[in-house]
């Protein structure tokens, strides 16, 4: 059994090797670099070696053959990073079942879908791909770079980083599984069992194939993928990443987690994080954000703009997200909002949608500042990003410009369907609906034409 | 007495089926008549092929060659051969003779299941297995239909084998190599289990629903066939301390997959499709056949590397219509180009609106080069190396050669083009031996064709499946004659129609009319004039018209496919009704087109 799953663990990093994704060589001249990490440094040069920075210094030679990229009069920022979002994804929300901890979105990656280069064009360079807010427990998230412009949708994943799984709280669930097919959870209550169903039947899964592995049992169990997976969450191989707004029910799902030994959680949404924010940062749970936007549905209108600013100032790691194909275009908008609301400096600002959301995918030793030995993804703009005036000139990924303003083609789509009778802005209106938290669900529960009328609806205003 | 009386108190014609069904003895009968009517007049089993081109395997073609066919082998093929004194000599002069055409892949002969109403499941994230779409233990070659219509189609386009695969969601089930004659579907059978079949399809409101709980199901059925397997084998060498292993048809019909003692067929048109397929075979790791693929010259040195045997599917997106505008009016007539001009006026005035859009006209740019894409695809593949079969799930057997050669016109080679024909899939279904070549002591699978099968004008004039021959009629000789007749006008109008059968005739209506370029038929029963029935999937080719009419008996309903042969005053041909067997038809002409209908 050990050698099969030292086999199997091979076999993975093998594939890992296989599909490495591409990286290039660059020297960016003589720009303001926001490191984030390690304060501002005026007219300096970044050089980029195999898609990784390799030394940031003034003056530096420019070396044979590589592109050299003038920024004199910019800001270069760490890539932009979104630890919530639907995009570039073909299935959000597997809503027949309130745990459906086995699916996997890293496995119906879209590298076609036009939204990535959207979210280059505002800087971005990594999202948070996740499942919807359908089930207490929906499915495995996967962190993406935005290597927009390849058909292989390995080529997204971003190699390396930790898995991470969507948890649901409130109304969301409810709606779905009690009101919509009548069973568990109909009541906040509900959800919190199926938490606590789904951990303790994991254990006894465990239980069932260490007693098998240690030869007291002679037929191996049903494989369960489901209880495989929470298992994983079990073991610590797992971030939970929850959807959530109330503070009863933060508090709640903190309590379940520590009776099971579990401490790795991003609350995601988290709008009355502010009331409990000490109890956030006594557990070590991180928070992913909204600037200012509530008042969505019933659970949500209890919030505050200064929600990010009082979460920072009491030692919670917090991000601010998109969880929308059009917010990702302007996190750095979001950001700035936190220095009215809440006078955060500049770098805990940027923080918000770099390090911060970086160290909460699990991915802050590689990306998140700029800094000697982690990868080449900036977002290069021409005045200071949490300026109002600040408009995105360049995005690299890997050291590889996969944005540039001065270069930017009429139809940028990857995959034209020679039968498709309309551009990429018609088609936009009609896949708009697979960015927020809820598509593909309410259909479900409805007729086909009532359904394409919600779609209609959805399309027009994002329900979390 | 009284069943004789019932038999002639009734005329209408769904009546009397519904007798049918009420008494068996009459029942036999009919359906022993209806086979001896339909057995061909086949005077002996020896046929000679005189004179014609033969095509011995792609890229040896030699001329002034005969064949010998005896009781469904070829028994000799060469120049200068002696007539059997007990044979059919065909005239195949100066025609070309091809192995007959494998199809690698396809539903041929597969009914598309009935439009029901969707099930209601009690646990929607435990749905029995077949509504899931989860059930690798079907067998093809239990639901094949000789006498479905796409099986004829087929033949008629030069086939004389399909691999028929199941329909259905994930895992639909198991192949079969069938022959395409006719006769019952366990003759046919040529390889009862080919492989497994799976693609990512789901259905909604039930688990898996999305393809990322497909995939998720996929891994764990996988486990758990090879879990299974070993514990059934387990079992079996000695009980004792071990419980009964729990029986799955559905789990277990997937051991062998995870052996590698049979493969899989993953249909997988479009580029994330293929990635997907070919994530989850590394993964699990099974053998896999890409099929119906579309989108493969993206990933071609990902499918060389792994050596993955791959079918390419012969659907392609149409042309530009514009284009292909401009080459038809040189044939149409002069009122048609008339229409077809101001149509293209109103349409260039639509465009001209946002003709300078510099989106649009990017978008036109990369559409044009997308198209180029999918029709070149097969080029692509042979100029890299990459051999490939084709695939027939989603193109209709009429367009297959048209959309060959297109496939030519952007590079592909005649030779790669009939060994993805003939000899790719005989190797890769393991009829070799058998197949796929015009050899001494293979089968007597046989296609004929006026020209050579790749020239555009060519026709099919004999097909030979299992030495059993097919004539068709020359089509463009029968066309020049429809033309002159003008065959719309002979069609439309107000019909007299009246089936025959034994002891039993049903009589009525049918009105014939074109709308919009669309033939609309209503038949009425003479019992219930008033009563019109409206026939879909209506199609006109020549003199030969053929249609589907559905009714509905007491909750029992009956499909009625007609296929007639149209003159200027009268017609004939038979209608098929289901399983009940097929029975003549006439009618006359009672009023022209002219009147209101």
């Amino acid at each position: 059994m050990k050698i099969k799953i030292f086999a199997f663990a091979l076999g993975l990093f093998l594939c890992i090797n296989v599909i490495s994704a591409q990286t290039g060589d660059l020297l960016i001249k003589n720009a303001t670099v926001l490191t984030v990490t390690k304060g501002t440094r005026e007219n300096t040069d970044i050089w980029v070696q195999n898609g990784k920075i390799s030394r940031i210094d003034r003056n530096i030679p420019a070396p044979k053959g590589v592109r050299v990229i003038d920024a004199t009069g910019m800001y270069v920022m760490p890539g932009i990073i979104d630890a919530h979002s639907h995009i570039a994804i073909d299935a959000v929300n597997e809503a027949t079942a309130p745990n459906t901890a086995e699916v996997n979105v890293g496995d119906a990656l879209d590298p076609l879908d036009v939204s990535i280069y959207r979210a280059l064009a505002g800087g971005t360079t990594i999202s948070h791909a996740m499942h919807g807010s359908a089930n207490a427990i929906g499915g495995q998230c996967q962190t993406i770079k935005h290597r927009y412009g390849t058909t292989d949708p390995a080529q997204l994943r971003m190699e390396g980083a930790p898995r991470t799984i969507k948890f649901a709280l409130g109304e969301n669930p409810m709606r779905v599984h009690g009101e919509g097919n009548k069973i568990s959870p109909n009541t906040r209550m509900g959800v919190e069992q199926i938490f606590r169903k789904a951990f303790s039947a994991a254990q006894l899964y465990m239980k069932a194939w260490d007693d098998y592995k240690k030869g007291l049992t002679k037929v191996a169990p049903a494989y369960n993928l489901r209880m495989e997976t929470i298992a994983d969450i079990l073991k610590g191989n797992i971030i939970i990443h929850c959807h959530s707004y109330r503070a009863d029910e933060i508090l709640m799902l903190m309590n379940v987690l520590r009776d099971y030994g579990i401490n790795k959680i991003c609350f995601q949404h988290v709008n009355e994080g502010f009331k409990v924010a000490p109890e956030l940062a006594k557990f070590g749970a991180t928070a992913s954000v909204f600037a200012d936007w509530w008042a969505y549905k019933f659970e949500v209108y209890y919030s505050t703009a200064y929600n990010a600013a009082i979460l920072t100032r009491n030692g919670v790691v917090t991000s601010i997200n998109s969880d929308s194909g059009e917010l990702i275009r302007h996190l750095y908008h979001e950001a700035a909002k936190t220095q009215r609301y809440g006078d955060l400096t500049d770098d805990e600002a940027l923080a918000l949608i770099t390090i911060n959301p970086a160290i909460q995918l699990g991915i802050d030793k590689r990306v998140g500042s700029i800094e000697v030995g982690k990868d080449a993804d900036f977002a290069i703009f021409n005045n200071h990003p949490l300026s109002i005036y600040a408009v995105p000139q360049m995005t690299i990924v890997d050291g590889i410009v996969r944005f540039d303003i001065k270069n930017d083609p009429e139809d940028i789509r990857v995959d034209i369907d020679p039968k498709e009778k309309y551009a990429t802005y018609y088609e936009d209106l009609r896949n708009h609906e697979y960015y927020g938290c809820m598509s593909g669900v309410m259909e479900l529960f409805m007729e086909e034409s009532y359904a394409s009328y919600l779609r209609y609806i959805y399309s027009k205003n994002h329900t979390h | 007495m009284s069943d004789i009386r019932i038999l002639n108190d009734n005329h209408s014609f769904s009546r009397w089926i519904r007798s049918l069904l009420l008494m068996p003895a009459v029942f036999l009968s009919l359906a022993m008549a209806g086979q001896n009517s339909d057995e061909p007049a086949e005077l002996s089993r020896v046929f000679f092929l005189k004179n014609c081109t033969v095509v011995r395997q792609p890229g040896v073609t030699l001329s002034g060659q005969s064949v010998i066919i005896r009781n469904g082998l070829i028994e000799d093929v060469g120049p200068n051969l002696k007539i059997p004194f007990n044979a059919q000599v065909v005239d195949t002069d100066s025609m070309f003779v091809y192995a007959g055409f494998i199809d690698a892949f396809s539903n041929t002969g597969i009914a598309k299941p009935e439009q029901k109403e969707r099930p209601k499941v009690q646990d929607p994230d435990n749905p029995p297995m077949d509504v899931a779409g989860i059930t690798p233990q079907i067998m093809a070659a239990d639901l094949y239909k000789p006498n479905d219509k796409s099986v004829g189609e087929m033949r008629a386009a030069g086939f004389t084998m399909s691999h028929v695969a199941p329909r259905g969601l994930m895992l639909p089930g198991r192949s079969a190599l069938m022959s395409l004659g006719e006769g019952e579907a366990d003759r046919m059978v040529v390889r009862k289990s080919v492989a497994q079949t799976g693609q990512f399809a789901s259905t909604r409101g039930v688990y898996p629903s999305t393809v990322i709980a497909v995939i998720a199901k996929f891994r764990e059925l996988f486990r758990n066939a090879a879990n299974a397997g070993a514990h059934e084998e387990l079992y079996k060498t000695n009980p004792a301390g071990i419980n009964r292993p729990e029986y799955s048809k559905e789990v277990l019909a997937l051991y062998p997959l995870t052996k590698k003692q049979e493969s899989m067929y993953f249909i997988a048109p479009k580029v994330k499709d293929l990635h997907r397929a070919l994530a989850l075979r590394d993964e699990l790791g099974f053998n896999m056949i890409l099929a119906e693929v579309k989108q493969g010259w993206t990933l071609m040195d990902r499918i060389q590397k792994t050596n993955t045997p791959v079918l390419l599917s012969v659907e392609l997106p149409d042309e530009d219509k514009k284009a292909d505008k401009k080459d038809k009016k040189e044939e149409a007539k002069p009122e048609e180009v008339k229409k077809e001009e101001k149509e293209e006026k109103k349409e260039k005035e639509a465009e001209s609106k946002d003709a300078k859009s510099p989106e649009q006209e990017s978008f036109d740019t990369k559409k044009a080069q997308a198209l180029k894409e999918y029709v070149s695809q097969a080029a692509e593949f042979e100029k890299k190396g990459i051999a490939f079969g084709f695939s027939f799930l989603d193109v209709k057997p009429g367009d297959i050669k048209k959309n060959i050669r297109r496939m030519m016109d952007h590079g592909l080679s005649e030779k790669a083009a009939l060994s993805a024909l003939t000899t790719y899939p005989a190797a890769l279904l393991g009829v070799a031996s058998s197949a796929g070549t015009i050899e001494k002591g293979k089968l007597a699978n046989l296609v004929i064709t006026d020209k050579s099968y790749f020239d555009e004008k060519s026709v099919v004039r004999y097909v030979f499946v299992d030495g059993r021959k097919y004539e068709y009629n020359d089509k463009a000789k029968k066309k020049s004659e429809d033309t002159k007749q003008d065959n719309v006008k002979s069609i439309a109008g107000k019909w007299s129609y009246e089936v025959e059968v034994p002891g039993q005739s049903s009589a009525g209506t049918m009105r014939v009319s074109k709308e919009a370029g669309n033939y609309k038929i209503l038949v009425a029963n003479e019992n219930e004039p008033s009563k019109e029935r409206e026939a879909t999937d209506v199609s006109v080719e020549g003199n030969k018209l053929s249609f589907r009419l559905e009714v509905d008996m007491n909750n029992f309903p009956l499909k009625l496919d007609f296929n007639l042969t149209m003159d200027t005053k009268n017609f004939s041909g038979s209608v098929s009704v289901g399983q009940f067997g097929s029975f003549p038809v006439k009618g006359e002409l009672i009023d022209g087109p002219d009147m209101k209908l």
